[in-house]
């Protein structure tokens, strides 16, 4: 019958799926502080389930009363099951009230959302990895899953800039993958501090220590919008192909499922399409870099 | 902290007409509940109760005298969060017209022959004198706007203070514009946060809430003009709450108004 | 489809069995403008209204609306909400159904929002043709969007001392159960034949091209010196997005009771005209000029929406012309930059 005036919820409707908006309850397990702005939260998804993500994937944080954030993955899918990391920076209201919150309290969760890296396309390929600031939170991802099948890999070299020492993250597994053997490491930061013995400048003076073979090489980076210019300079000086250079461009997703506009280079939905792109597939779109 | 555990909130009020404060009653009307979570401190208490702390000092009135300052440095030592409450606070508001003449004329035509008997100086905002941490906009503030400041203070949020222009609340309202009615308006400039009240009822909006943080000057003085407003009269539209950034703007060489 | 017709003097007695069945929204006057609300009476309804401020839109995608309602204490429990009882809205014009066949496309492919979908279900549309221009702002001719063959749940055509009624679905025919209606004769069709007819000399071209030009004039317009210009008259007022039938941007917030416990996630209107926008949380704007804001807007309507929808993003309804206090307008965008793409070309 179609008269009728009373009113529905959209559990009425069995065949339209009302979870998209809906973050699923997830129990924060450990909160690491990385400095002043930085913090790494070990989050749990309920009833073990599995966040399955790519590396380079993104989720929707919500707090409620303050509101959702994308915040990207750090953790590797090749050690996270129920379990899986986020790094958040205090920037705004929503991540402020992250670094409020501790072990055991809840957040929201919904995703992961977008395009990750495409690991099977670089199977068998050197890669070069180049992170700048906090560009190596979302691609520690990356980096962890590929250390983890390191024999599916050729070289994996990783140049790693930031503003000062103190703003290089994740020391510990710096240390890690600066002791082992099959990991080329190289760190720089922009300016020294007194007890700063390494290398003092920008990303960009990295690319002259290091030597490659450009047709086999992937080479990858994530920092902020000023870098990828100089960066992408680099590669291409270095002969690596635009297909094969990747990077992910962050823009505000509000939605995460292709609605909401905000996310839009040009005619690209980022959160759908990207955050990872190749260069190749950016190049012509205006907005990109 | 009050013993109850409630944290204090206060009010202050400078050179004003108290409207703020009386739409912060009205609120109350409406939002009883306001009582559960905050103990309101009033204004006469608060300064009676020496060394006592607050979570938020509202500041209503602009500064408008030399001996103005020195209660607000006090006020800004008790208090952990200040907060600028309405244009007078937030702009100088009305107020700041008088910077429009010279002081002389206004205490004599304010204060007749007993102009000398008054210290008065040019009305400044809150800003001008001590570091507020927020603004609520507005002549007068909006009642619903200032509970949801309150819960943000409370959350440690920013206040949800649009930077969009009036024009899109008076839009989703579906008013018709008043420039089709042969009117002027400063709606596509003016913050929003008001639910374009003033459109809503006919009438221009003035720009009490102060402008976002980009507006386009040039193109909105070129649709005055076209309105058919003459350049003194687009002027005194334009300054009519903003007296005091129009003029800290000239002193810095940046605007001719 | 088989054609009904309506006496006029019987249309109000169908409207006041709507209402008492349905909730009823249809055009209405105020204040010396249009809009559509949800009336209580046939009296209010004005069906030879000429447009509306906003489109019909906002019932499927209300200007702000509950996602869910969350309550923080304990696990934080998330509860859908409840949504508008059934709805008739009446009158809507062919540019406005063709709108609501993009916004169904983008609503109900890819991740199909359950929200939009439940509102639309819950929507029946019955439509009205134009036959005179609803004054010269609008470009529906141009567009091809002022005719409509399905959108609709019922399709009417004011033919005089009666409406013809062309049933679209299963649905609309329900409804004429509440209707004295009769099969259209020989002589009520010729009738409409001729007021079809002699409708669309009425509506000018304005585009100086042939639509499906479009997506490639503006492919090429990327760096036409326009978009400067636009942006320095562009009062960044986003009435002109706020006003279109085809827009449907939205921002996502928090709003939580005094007892900072219960509250809901909203979802509402947002627009690419705005400076918070495209910015992120450090305050970095990817879009921060009024002329890359103005770019993106028309690059959306006749361009970027076609690619990822299939539909244009513009159906000329002249809604953001009207709206735009310094002029801009599609007519004069889209012409103007067929204007320097023609003497580029020449020279
Ligand atoms: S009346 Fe004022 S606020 Fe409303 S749309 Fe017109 S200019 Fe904007
Ligand atoms: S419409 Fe303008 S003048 Fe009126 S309250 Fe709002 S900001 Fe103030
Ligand atoms: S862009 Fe303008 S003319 Fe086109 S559909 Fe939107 S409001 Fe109507
Ligand atoms: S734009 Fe065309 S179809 Fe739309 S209301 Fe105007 S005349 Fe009718
Ligand atoms: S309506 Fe006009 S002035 Fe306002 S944002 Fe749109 S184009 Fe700019
Ligand atoms: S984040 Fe909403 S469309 Fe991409």
């Amino acid at each position: 019958m179609i008269a009728n005036k009373s009113y529905v919820t959209l559990a009425d409707y069995g065949s339209v799926d009302n979870q998209l908006f809906m973050p699923v309850p997830t129990r924060i397990k450990k909160v690491v502080s990385l400095n002043d702005l930085n913090k790494l939260f070990t989050l749990e998804l309920p009833g073990g389930m599995s966040l399955d993500h790519r590396p380079g994937q993104f989720v929707e944080v919500s707090i409620f009363g303050v509101g959702e954030a994308p915040i990207s993955i750090t953790s590797s899918p090749s050690r996270s099951n129920s379990q899986f990391e986020l790094c958040v920076r205090k920037v705004g209201d929503l991540t402020s009230a992250f670094h409020n919150m501790r072990a055991g309290d809840i957040v929201g969760i919904r995703g992961p959302f977008g395009r990750g890296f495409p690991i099977e396309k670089f199977r068998g390929k050197d890669i070069l990895f180049a992170p700048g600031g906090l560009g190596l939170p979302p691609l520690r991802s990356l980096i962890n899953q590929v250390l983890d099948e390191r024999a599916h890999f050729g070289r994996v070299i990783i140049l790693y800039g930031a503003r000062n020492p103190d703003e290089l993250l994740f020391k510990d597994e710096l240390k890690e993958w600066g002791d082992r053997k099959d990991v080329e490491l190289l760190l720089t930061v922009d300016k020294g501090e007194e007890n700063w013995k390494g290398h003092v400048g920008v990303i960009t003076t990295l690319f002259k220590e290091i030597s490659i073979y450009p047709r086999n090489t992937i080479a990858v980076t994530v920092g902020p919008p000023v870098m990828y210019r100089f960066v992408l300079m680099e590669f291409l000086a270095k002969g690596i192909t635009e297909g094969n250079i990747y990077l992910s461009l962050e823009r505000r997703m509000k939605c995460g499922i292709g609605k909401c506009g905000h996310c839009q280079i040009n005619n690209v939905y980022s959160c759908q399409s990207g955050p990872v792109f190749p260069y190749s597939e950016i190049k012509g779109l205006e907005e990109a870099l | 902290m009050s013993q109850n555990g409630k944290p204090k909130i206060a009010f202050f009020d400078f050179t004003c007409c108290e409207g703020c404060q009386l739409t912060v009653i009205d609120s109350l009307q409406t939002h009883p509940e306001l009582l559960d979570v905050v103990d309101i401190v009033q204004f006469r208490e608060a300064m009676s109760e020496k060394g006592e702390d607050y979570l938020v000092a509202f500041i209503e009135g602009s500064c408008t005298r030399e001996s103005d300052e020195e209660r607000l440095r006090k006020i800004r030592e008790q208090a952990s969060i200040v907060i600028a409450l309405g244009a007078c606070a937030h702009l100088g508001g009305i107020n700041s017209l008088k910077a429009l003449h010279p002081l002389e004329d206004v205490r004599k035509y304010v204060y007749g022959d007993k102009a000398d008997w008054y210290e008065t100086y040019d009305a400044r905002p809150i800003d001008a004198v001590i570091k507020v941490d927020g603004e609520i906009p507005g002549c007068p503030i909006d009642r619903d706007e200032f509970i949801a400041c309150v819960k943000a203070l409370l959350m440690g949020k920013k206040l949800p203070i649009p930077d969009y222009p009036v024009c899109v609340e008076c839009k989703l309202k579906e008013n018709v514009c008043l420039f089709k009615k042969g009117k002027v308006c400063l709606g596509p400039i003016t913050r929003a946060g008001c639910n374009a009240i003033c459109p809503t009822y006919g009438a221009s909006c003035e720009g009490c809430r102060g402008y976002i943080t980009n507006p386009n000057d040039d193109s909105m003085r070129e649709v005055l003009a076209e309105a058919g407003l003459s350049v003194d009269e687009i002027t005194s539209i334009y300054t009519m709450f903003t007296t005091y950034q129009v003029q800290q703007k000239m002193k810095q060489g940046k605007e001719t108004v | 489809m088989s054609v009904t017709i309506i006496q006029k003097q019987d249309f109000p007695d169908f409207v006041n069995r709507l209402l008492s069945q349905f909730r009823v929204s249809g055009p209405v006057e105020e204040d010396g403008g249009y809009a559509f609300r949800v009336i209580e009476n046939s009296d209010d309804l004005r069906l030879d209204y000429p447009t509306t401020i906003l489109p019909p839109k906002k019932f499927l995608l209300p200007t702000k609306e509950t996602l869910f309602e969350f309550d923080k204490s304990g696990n934080g429990t998330v509860q859908a909400p409840v949504v508008e009882p059934r709805t008739v809205v009446l009158g809507v014009h062919t540019c406005d159904l063709h709108a609501i066949k993009l916004l169904d496309r983008v609503f109900s492919t890819g991740h199909i929002d359950p929200n939009y979908t439940l509102r639309r279900k819950q929507t029946l549309i019955v439509s009205i043709e134009c036959l005179t221009p609803c004054d010269e702002n609008s470009f529906c001719k141009s567009m091809g969007t002022l005719s409509a063959d399905d959108g609709y749940d019922l399709h009417m055509t004011d033919v005089g001392n009666f409406y013809t009624i062309d049933i679209g679905t299963e649905v609309g025919e329900e409804l004429l159960q509440y209707a004295k209606t009769a099969p259209a004769t020989e002589e009520n069709m010729k009738k409409l034949n001729a007021v079809i007819s002699e409708k669309w000399p009425r509506f000018p071209y304005r585009l100086d091209f042939d639509i499906s030009d479009l997506p490639s004039l503006l492919n090429m317009s990327m760096k036409s010196p326009l978009w400067e210009e636009l942006g320095e008259r562009c009062l960044a007022c986003a009435a002109c997005t706020n006003v279109c039938p085809t827009c449907f941007c939205f921002d996502v917030r928090d709003e939580i009771d005094l007892d900072l416990q219960h509250g809901q996630r909203i979802r509402k209107w947002d627009s690419c005209q705005l400076d918070e926008f495209a910015t992120i949380a450090d305050g970095h704007n990817f879009r921060q000029s009024r002329a890359l804001r103005q770019r993106h807007r028309f690059m959306r309507k006749g361009k970027y929406i076609l690619e990822a929808h299939d539909y244009l993003g513009c159906v000329g309804c002249g809604r953001c012309a009207r709206a735009c206090l310094v002029d801009i307008t599609p007519v004069g965008v889209f012409n103007e930059l067929y204007r320097q793409k023609e003497v580029g070309g020449q020279s």
